[in-house]
């Protein structure tokens, strides 16, 4: 109570010093949870690569280049170490393509059960069921999460494709990654897909049944991945062969400079924060020199004098995390809400950032009280009597 | 019998390289339990620096002269460190200042409790016997006001209600009346004079005023750091 009443005796001070801490929380939360969601996108790339070779022609993940033959796969799989090659058609959903962050909407087609049960990165499914061999020459569809928001589609509707109608028989759990903004339809139709999309000249030339973009390796067990992705590229001139480990290392560490830097801004907002916490508390420490005299003289310890102000000083910081949290959380339903409708989450915010950003405001509010409540400890009563 | 006993007190302030202030040079005093004492002299003769000596708000030089002794209720106070000293004057002292001294963000109830918390009273016995010293001095029914809201008569009474709400033995006032008008300045006195009677507790009090000097039970009168008077004599020939 005696707490609320001495920071609420400087109200706009107080005020704007508790402001000052929630505009750093606020940016910490909203940053942190930016640099979640990108490692989420990043770790879901890291599991779906985690154990395979990918071969494609070039473009990222099989997408935009020139297509492959299926042939290949004959290639491939003569080759020594490698033990299951499954082949994929995938393309980026061009009419639903809008402004968007991280990858690209697309189309994709794999032959159900070509893995020989080597897939480990199966994203669970939250309605419906998932495509089967039977589906196959069907126009039927799974939908990612974002693309089942964004089309307001779920399990019965019809969705179209290139002028194609496809029925939805599944929609996947959010994942935060690529399989969130995939449309997963039979392999042969995608084939198709892919095919009636090419420009016309490549078209003639190329039968739809012998389109692949992308092949999965998976190497025999003990087989060194990089070796035999380097023994790929040598046997198969103009392919790309990513292997989890490349895929860490390209991705992961520019992503992990990125997130420093997010994260970063966050911090430099929040020390701007704190030094205004320190000037708050010299400043009343400076006004009530001549109370902290009263006090000591009528027997308050140092200690407690130390203690008064310290937790005055936390609980501004708490305050502050607390709005800036609120603030934040705010930010991140209503943008990652209008997102929503274009199928772009942009924030993940984890009960972690919200409790490392109350943590933290808390902290940084005790330790930037702490010097100014000692220096007041440090009074000569009789001095801070005569104070005026 | 004694309760504050002071022989060879020496203070020095160094306020620059050229102005050194000897505030006290070599005081020897004797309070007895139970007395209502003045301490007057012209200004700068020492007298408030001999107050915070006796109120252990700071300590006697130890460095030039005969060795300070410093003696409260039997107890050699003279070298203790600051949380002993705070820790006995929480507990056995009480001090009444000429600006009245209140926390302003409190309420006079408040003001009185936190002597008793310092004491280590906690919450609730303390505000009941914050009560109870505010009844004391008249002001039961003002104990929910701020020092604002209050007279300078009614501030300094919560400001001994304050200084007795431990019983302690012995209250120090620096110039408890300076800032009140004759009326309420005898409003004061006489309740410090009644509870000294009443309760046997030891008053010291600072002042320039003459009416509180005769009021005390003996008057030590100081001029440039030293004691030039002591009634003690004349207060033993007397009895």
């Amino acid at each position: 109570m005696q707490l609320l009443r001495n920071l609420a005796r400087r109200r706009l001070r107080t005020g704007l010093t508790v402001s000052g801490i929630t505009i750093g929380i606020w940016a910490l939360v909203v940053f942190s949870s930016m640099a979640n969601k990108v490692d989420a996108l990043v770790s879901g790339g890291s599991d779906y690569y985690a154990g395979k070779i990918v071969v494609s022609d070039g473009g990222f993940g099989g997408i935009g280049g020139q297509p492959m033959r299926l042939a290949d796969l004959d290639a491939l799989i003569a080759i020594d170490g490698v033990d299951v090659v499954v082949p994929t058609v995938a393309m980026i959903a061009q009419e639903i393509q809008g402004v968007s962050f991280g990858p690209p909407d697309q189309v994709w087609g794999t032959p159900v059960g070509a893995d020989e049960g080597r897939e480990t990165y199966n994203p669970p499914v939250a309605t419906g069921r998932s495509l089967t061999a039977d589906d196959e020459g069907t126009d039927v569809a799974v939908l990612g999460s974002s693309i089942a928001a964004k089309r307001n589609a779920g399990v019965g509707d019809t969705i179209t494709l290139d002028g194609r109608n496809f029925e939805v028989v599944g929609v996947l759990e959010p994942t935060l990654s690529t399989p969130d903004v995939t449309i997963a339809v039979p392999f042969t139709t995608a084939q198709g897909l892919v095919h009636a999309d090419l420009p016309a000249v490549v078209r003639d030339a190329v039968d739809a049944a012998q389109l692949a973009t992308s092949f999965t390796v998976f190497p025999t067990d003990g087989v060194d991945h990089d070796a035999l992705a380097t023994t790929i590229e040598a046997r198969l001139p103009g392919i790309e062969a990513l292997t989890g480990d490349a895929y860490d290392q390209s991705v992961g560490s520019s992503v992990s400079v990125f997130n420093s830097i997010i994260v970063g801004i966050g911090l430099v907002s929040l020390i701007v924060g704190g030094l205004s916490v320190i000037n708050t508390m010299a400043m009343s420490v400076a006004e009530r020199t001549r109370e902290i005299g009263i006090k000591r003289a009528i027997g308050a310890r140092r200690r407690r004098v130390v203690r008064e102000l310290v937790v005055e000083a936390g609980v501004i910081g708490t305050i502050g995390g607390l709005l800036g949290i609120a603030f934040g959380a705010l930010v991140v339903v209503l943008v990652n809400e209008a997102g929503r409708s274009s199928g772009t989450v942009l924030f993940d915010l984890t009960p972690n950032t919200a409790i490392f950003a109350l943590a933290f405001s808390t902290i940084l509010g005790i330790v930037a009280g702490i010097v100014p409540a000692w220096s007041a400890a440090r009074l000569d009563p009789v001095a801070a009597l005569r104070y005026e | 019998m004694a309760l504050l006993e002071a022989r060879n007190l020496r203070k020095t302030y160094r306020l620059s390289k050229s102005n050194v202030v000897e505030a006290l040079r070599g005081v020897d005093v004797t309070i007895d339990e139970g007395e209502m004492v003045a301490i007057m002299g012209p200004s700068g003769s020492g007298k408030s620096t001999l107050m915070h000596v006796l109120g252990l708000l700071h300590k006697a030089d130890s460095n030039h002269g005969p060795a300070p002794e410093l003696r409260f209720a039997g107890q050699d106070v003279t070298g203790l460190a600051d949380n002993e000293r705070t820790r006995i004057r929480a507990t056995e002292m009480g001090f009444v200042f000429q600006a009245f001294n209140l926390v302003p963000t409190l309420t006079a109830a408040e003001n009185v409790a936190l002597a008793a918390e310092y004491a280590g009273t906690r919450g609730p016995a303390a505000r009941a016997a914050a009560i109870e010293a505010l009844g004391l001095v008249g002001l039961a029914d003002r104990a929910q006001h701020r020092p604002s809201e209050l007279s300078g008569g009614e501030q300094q009474r919560v400001a001994v209600a304050r200084a007795l709400i431990n019983r302690p033995r012995l209250v120090i006032g620096d110039e408890p009346t300076g800032n009140l008008d004759s009326v309420r300045s005898a409003e004061v006195l006489g309740l410090l004079r009644g509870l000294n009677r009443e309760h046997g507790h030891t008053f010291l009090i600072v002042t320039h005023d003459p009416e509180v000097g005769e009021a005390c039970d003996r008057t030590i009168r100081m001029r440039d750091g030293v004691v030039v008077s002591d009634g003690r004599e004349a207060a033993r020939a007397v009895a």
